[in-house]
């Protein structure tokens, strides 16, 4: 299992990730970490709202209420230029630490 | 059995628990929900599995609400009361709400127009009186010598002029007195090109003047002044007038018969300064013609001023000086202290021999406070209408309320009208202003330029003031109709049960009575300053001062002028003396009569004439007689002399006055110096060669007595230029403060006045908006004109004459305060009172009447026809 923390930490790349592929809800949000995470994060479906809306204040993502064929109605989200932008940002950061940690892990301890 | 739908209702539940969660928000979610437990059916699961699982997986609700709070919580002064958007929709509904009521709009605005420039005005007028002297780099070190004589039986007696040889003195022994000046007015004939002219306000002064003062020398340099016995300093206009078209410097101008040369030229005085001049001449120039003076202990004849080490202790000085001159005076009863220049020109202490410029502090406060009252006076305008018509807005505020608007942001949006008002109303008074200030000058004897107001050094600290005057005022018109809106329930509104104009009625009329207490209190203040005033200028003054015409003669020759002027068609008298009559200002304790008291130390006027001079001034001998040509060594006093000196019949003693002299008579009390003061002892001598002519002249030669006097004039003195003054004229003057207190207070009461009924105007036309239906209903009852004239108008009266029954002995109260200042004055009259409450009650009915009248002659079918 993936720590809270970095559970935390990854949630809006992950979820800017997501949009760029394309709409989505908050539930098929979801559904897709977990598939993609194999269940390892350790997220409850319920955190995710105030971090959708808080993207949302921040520009990153807008939403727009539509009608699915169920007859359920459903807010899309949609990634924004700037959340594109930030997706980027987000992405290089994490690249570099993931190149650090790299780095780290590759070098063998010296005898 | 389980039911989905209820087990979903009673979750969603929990989340209207928490704030941060919005409808929108817990739609999504229970969306999410319902989604997941499809799913999990889908899988077979059965509901109520299902459904649990969903939820466990959904998380706990707590730290879900806590972390959208905080992340939707509003910034501080971004997000919550001001918000670009919602700024905007206020400013919209601002000015849709500014232009639907249009009436009610240009009442507010009109009132705090008003009440703004007469701050502003105030303003101007406060800051320039209190402004006095300190232009001076030094002003915090500048320090006038002044006396405090002590007198038996009388009253302590503050000179503001000094000995000629204590400046030096003071000078020299004590170490922090740096500098000093004395200073003594004197006019001198300047004589250019054979040309003869008495030019006013010349001031003998020492070299220290020019170091002490701030008066910047623009023109030459007044480098060893002391050492320069003929030199002379002019002002920026009298240089111009001698020399309009060279340069001054070195040039020579023959002041009293004898050469100077003009040194420097410094810059005009400033309008601000006690010290008034237009040249200056070494006072060393007096004391090597008279240098016995120099040592002088005995007569105050001029200012003293010094200039105090900076840090220097006032108290611990003031302890060092004041036995100055007992100390080197045995026979003298007078302490010395210094007064801050600062502090001269609205100084407290009447002081005798003061400069001409002088302020009077009352009226700076006066002033102040009135301006605030009419301030007041507008902004309760504002107020009782906005809250009158509160239901109005009442729907708007319940609207807002439903949607989420919180009481702040609703506080915040009838504030920011009201200041937006307020904005409105100081630009329309800084029009206003520029308008009325050349009149505004006039009346206060000041030269305020209104482009000048916003260049000068401090027009930033003014555009500053006037915007945070505007907006303070639009912070406290709206201060409680903000409350009082906001507090609407919305639930009353939106019931069709509206706020009604009776709400808020109390606060309403007890704001009323208020305005109404300030103006009556200002008639009936205006009313007495100008009794009073009249009082004043139509005084027994013991002598008459209408149709005196007087000037000044060398003394040898003045004899001359008189007899020839005596011969000249229209001349009825003249009369020759030492002293301006309403200014005598010689004073001594060293008279001497049949059985004085030894202890006693009595402080006597004295004044010299001719023989004609009683007569020519219609003065009233009460016993023995006036002076007759034949007279030597005599003397007349006063009433007030032969009683302060004890004297049952005084005709035919002696007394030791300038000599040994005959009393021959008494003369009826006449005033010798302004209003202000009692009449004093007073000793007047027999002599001759007297300067100062006093023509009394027919009154039909009114228009052709100055030419008269000039070609008589002419004949003797060919050589010199005549200088004449009237002496009606010079009173007018002497009460020039009294005369601008009292138009200044009328234009506060008619200002107070207006701002007030047209507060009342608007809410008696909304008051009959209001009851438009009853008065048809009443109508339709049979009710006539004039009974609901009586009926709307009652209410309002009843407003005003509380109003009167408070301001009666507030009024009173202020205005025996006012008239202590006069040791003459009229006593408060009954009907002064009667006739303000007839104009105010008559003002009264005037503004409600024209509403009235129009509501109850409407139409009842229309009044009723809306249901």
């Amino acid at each position: 299992m993936i720590s809270k923390n970095l559970t935390a930490a990854s949630t809006k790349p992950l979820i800017l990730g997501i949009l760029k592929q394309g709409n989505c809800y908050g539930y098929l949000i979801i559904k897709k970490i977990k598939e993609m995470s194999g269940g390892t994060m350790a997220w409850s479906d319920g955190m995710l709202y105030p971090v959708l809306h808080r993207l949302a204040k921040e520009g990153y993502i807008q939403s727009n209420w539509e009608m699915a064929e169920n007859g359920r109605p459903r807010k899309y989200y949609q990634i924004t230029e700037s959340g594109k932008q930030e997706l980027q940002a987000e992405r290089e950061q994490w690249l570099k630490v993931h190149s650090l940690l790299d780095a780290l892990w590759e070098v063998k301890p010296s005898s | 059995m389980f039911n989905l739908e209820k087990a979903i209702k009673s979750w969603l539940k929990s989340f209207r628990k928490h704030r941060a969660f919005n409808t929108g928000a817990i739609r999504e979610m229970e969306l999410h929900l319902r989604d997941h437990i499809d799913d999990l059916v889908h899988e077979g699961f059965d509901e109520k599995a299902a459904f649990e699982r969903a939820v466990s997986s959904f998380g706990d609700i707590k730290p879900m609400a806590k972390e959208a709070y905080w992340s939707q919580r509003p910034k501080a002064g971004k997000n919550s009361l001001i918000n670009t958007t919602m700024l905007k929709n206020y400013l919209k509904i601002t000015v849709r709400n500014f232009w639907k009521h249009k009436f009610y709009t240009f009442v507010n605005v009109l009132g705090l127009t008003v009440g703004l420039t007469t701050v502003f005005m105030i303003g101007l007028f406060v800051n320039d009186e209190l402004m006095f002297d300190k232009f001076h780099e030094h002003k915090d070190e500048l320090y006038r010598v002044v006396e405090n004589q002590y007198y038996d039986g009388q009253p302590v007696f503050p000179v503001a002029v000094t000995p000629i040889a204590l400046g030096p003195s003071l000078y020299e022994e004590f170490p922090e007195i740096i500098n000093f000046t004395r200073a003594t007015q004197e006019n001198f004939q300047f004589e250019q090109d054979g040309r003869k002219q008495s030019e006013r306000s010349g001031y003998m002064v020492d070299e220290g003047f020019f170091d002490m003062f701030s008066f910047p020398v623009i023109n030459g340099s007044v480098e060893g002044f002391r050492d320069k016995i003929n030199t002379l300093v002019l002002t920026r206009n009298l240089a111009e007038k001698y020399f309009p078209d060279t340069d001054p410097i070195g040039k020579t101008i023959i002041l009293n018969g004898k050469s100077h040369v003009v040194d420097a030229v410094v810059e005009n005085v400033p309008k601000n300064s006690h010290l008034f001049f237009t040249y200056l001449v070494n006072y060393q120039r007096f004391l090597t013609e008279r240098p016995e003076r120099a040592n002088n202990w005995n007569s105050n004849s001029l200012y003293t001023y010094v200039q105090l080490n900076k840090g220097a202790s006032l108290e611990a000085i003031n302890e060092k000086v004041i036995g100055q001159i007992k100390k080197n005076n045995e026979s003298s009863a007078t302490d010395i202290y210094l007064q801050p220049v600062t502090n001269i020109y609205l100084g407290e202490v009447d002081f005798v021999v003061e400069v001409s410029r002088k302020g009077e502090m009352i009226y700076v406060q006066i002033f102040s406070i009135v301006a605030i009252f009419i301030l007041l006076i507008s902004c309760i305008n504002f107020m009782n209408l906005s809250t009158a018509r509160a239901s109005k807005r009442a729907k708007e505020v319940g609207l807002r309320k439903t949607i989420g608007a919180q009481r702040g942001q609703l506080i915040f949006q009838f504030l920011s009208e009201s200041v937006l008002l307020s904005m409105i109303a100081v630009v329309l008074s800084v029009f206003l202003i520029a308008l009325l200030l050349p009149s505004f000058n006039l009346l206060t004897n000041k030269e305020f330029v209104f482009t000048e107001l916003f260049l000068a050094d401090s027009s930033l600290k003014m555009a500053v003031g006037i915007v945070l005057v505007a907006f303070i005022t639009g912070l406290f018109a709206g201060s409680y109709p903000a409350v009082f809106l906001s507090a609407t329930k919305p639930i009353s509104t939106l019931n069709a049960q509206s706020i009604t104009v009776k709400q808020g009625a109390g606060l309403r009329k007890v704001l009323v009575i208020f305005q109404f207490v300030i103006s009556i209190v200002l008639i009936i203040g205006t009313m007495m300053v100008y009794k009073q005033l009249n009082y004043i200028q139509n005084v027994d003054l013991g002598y008459e001062k209408d149709n005196i015409i007087y000037t000044s003669a060398p003394g040898e020759q003045s004899e001359v002028l008189a007899t020839e002027l005596r011969n000249q068609p229209g001349v009825v008298d003249v009369g020759l003396s030492s002293s301006h009559p309403g200014y005598v200002m010689s004073s001594t304790s060293g008279f001497v009569w049949p059985n004085q008291n030894p202890d006693e130390n009595i402080l006597i006027h004295y004044m010299s004439m001719d023989h004609r001079y009683m007569d020519a001034m219609k003065m009233n001998i009460l016993e023995g007689r006036g002076f007759l040509p034949t007279d030597s060594a005599v003397l007349i006093i006063n009433e007030k002399a032969k009683e302060v000196m004890g004297l049952e019949n005084p005709v035919g003693l002696t007394m030791t006055a300038r000599g040994e002299r005959r009393i021959v008579g008494v003369v009826k009390d006449f005033n010798f110096k302004s209003i202000h003061t009692p009449i004093e002892p007073m000793v007047i001598i027999l002599r001759k060669n007297l300067n100062r002519v006093y023509i009394k002249y027919a009154p039909e030669y009114e228009d052709r007595i100055a030419a008269t006097v000039q070609s008589t004039w002419q004949e003797i003195f060919p050589e010199r230029e005549i200088n004449y003054y009237f002496l009606d004229q010079d009173f007018q003057e002497m009460y020039d403060a009294e005369k601008r207190t009292s138009l200044l207070s009328t234009c506060f009461a008619v200002l107070a006045i207006i701002i007030s009924c047209l507060g009342l105007f608007g809410l008696v036309s909304y008051a009959m908006e209001q009851r438009l239906k009853e008065i048809g209903i009443r109508k339709a009852l049979g009710a006539s004109v004039g009974n609901l004239f009586v009926l709307l108008t009652g209410d309002f009266t009843k407003l005003v004459f509380i109003s009167l029954v408070i301001s009666v002995p507030i009024s009173w109260f202020a205005i025996n305060g006012w008239l202590e200042n006069f040791a003459y004055h009229i006593t408060i009259s009954w009907w002064v009172f009667v006739v303000s409450a007839i104009a105010a009650m008559g003002i009264t009915l005037l503004t409600v009447s024209y509403q009235s009248i129009k509501a109850s002659r409407t139409n009842p079918v229309k009044a009723l026809r809306h249901e």
